[in-house]
């Protein structure tokens, strides 16, 4: 059990560490927005059920109670993060910004 | 003249900041208010209220009068958000689609008026399409998020929420419909008058309770009077009353929230805008 939660924690570590490098070393706007919205969505994902399974080591009503709530979190990030990821590469198109090309690192 | 004012601020702050300089330090032991104050409402506030939640039982009911004055200075700034942005004057100009043919048009003077309906439709100025990705996630989740606001108003006395948060949270609901669909959308679900009342209507429900109170033989805001009206569970009868009163908050929040939102967004217009 102690495992399956040491393993869920570190693969969801791993998104976010991602997520993090992805956020500083990527060259534009639109290419930041996409670590941001993908990897810490699929890193919450992980890390809390990760902390849900650990959560029923004592096996009870509260416990299992509090892990479906953990999971609804989980749940609505994944409903909501990738929305507003969504919305502001929506609002950066519209606002005329420009994506990046090859072309302008030369320059 | 500025120099003057200048002057006269500096001389303020310093004041302000020597006055400061007497205050005890950040969790001294030796303060006034950890000597007695804190330590007093640790071991009683359980025995005294049947509230678990210690921060609920000092806000609303130790502190009953501090929190109904902070109640009506959230009201008094709705109102005067009210007061001093709506404006009731037309636009000048004014934007319709025709909808079988997605022509727009444009009407320049102030008193004319298409018939909004199944071939006309209001457009506003810095309209941009709609997004179904955007529209539909935030319809499904303007729901969860009222249920969770009415969930925190109501769980205030067992863990961290209350009135305030819940406001805020059930507010932000509904600003995330204007935002997602369009200002108008809300002005038409939640009428400007139905805001207005809700504004009043927490404050009164609030001061309503306090005041209940005292033909039942209590004083203001002492909930054990309402033993009288409430016989059953005498026990958590303070509990009840926090209830109350929070539900109270929440409501002149949520409406102040809304007011604030609509009337800054539309430039007090109640038309259009973000």
């Amino acid at each position: 059990m102690d495992i399956l939660v040491i393993i869920f924690i570190l693969f969801g570590l791993l998104f976010f560490i991602g997520g993090a490098v992805g956020i500083i070393r990527m060259p534009d706007f639109y290419s930041r927005l996409h670590p941001a919205g993908k990897l810490d969505t699929l890193g919450i994902m992980a890390v809390v059920i990760g902390l849900a399974i650990y959560n029923l080591h004592h096996f009870d009503t509260l416990s299992v109670l509090l892990s479906i709530k953990m999971i609804l979190i989980v749940f609505f990030v994944f409903l909501s993060s990738p929305t507003a990821t969504h919305s502001i590469v929506d609002a950066g198109m519209r606002a005329g910004l420009r994506h990046w090309t090859q072309k302008q690192r030369k320059e | 003249m500025r120099l003057i004012g200048f002057i006269i601020v500096c001389i303020c702050g310093g004041l302000l900041l020597y006055g400061t300089s007497e205050f005890p330090d950040w969790g001294d032991p030796a303060s006034p208010a950890s000597t007695h104050l804190s330590n007093d409402y640790i071991e009683k506030a359980f025995d005294q209220t049947q509230v678990p939640n210690l921060v609920t039982a000092v806000l609303a009911d130790y502190r009953g009068f501090d929190t109904m004055f902070e109640t009506a200075v959230v009201f008094c700034a709705g109102l005067a958000c009210l007061l001093l942005l709506r404006d009731y004057s037309r636009k000048k100009e004014r934007f319709y689609r025709h909808v079988p043919t997605g022509v727009i048009l444009q009407v320049k003077h102030p008193e004319k008026k298409l018939p909004v309906g199944t071939e006309f439709e209001y457009m506003d100025k810095d309209w941009v399409p709609s997004d179904l990705i955007i529209k539909n996630v935030c319809r499904i989740l303007i729901p969860f998020i009222q249920i969770y606001a009415l969930y925190v108003v109501a769980h205030g006395d067992f863990s961290p929420g209350g009135g305030f948060q819940g406001g805020v949270i059930f507010g932000s609901s509904l600003i995330l419909l204007a935002i997602s669909y369009n200002l108008r959308t809300l002005v038409q679900r939640v009428k400007e008058k139905a805001l207005g009342i809700l504004c009043a209507l927490g404050v009164l429900v609030y001061v309503g309770i306090g005041a209940l109170c005292m033909p039942l033989g209590g004083n203001f805001l002492d909930y054990s009077a309402l033993t009288r009206i409430i016989p059953w569970d005498p026990h958590h009868i303070r509990a009840y009353g926090m209830l109350g009163v929070e539900i109270g908050v929440g409501i002149a929040v949520m409406a102040v929230m809304v007011v604030i939102y609509i009337n800054i967004a539309s430039e007090g217009r109640h038309d259009e805008g973000l």
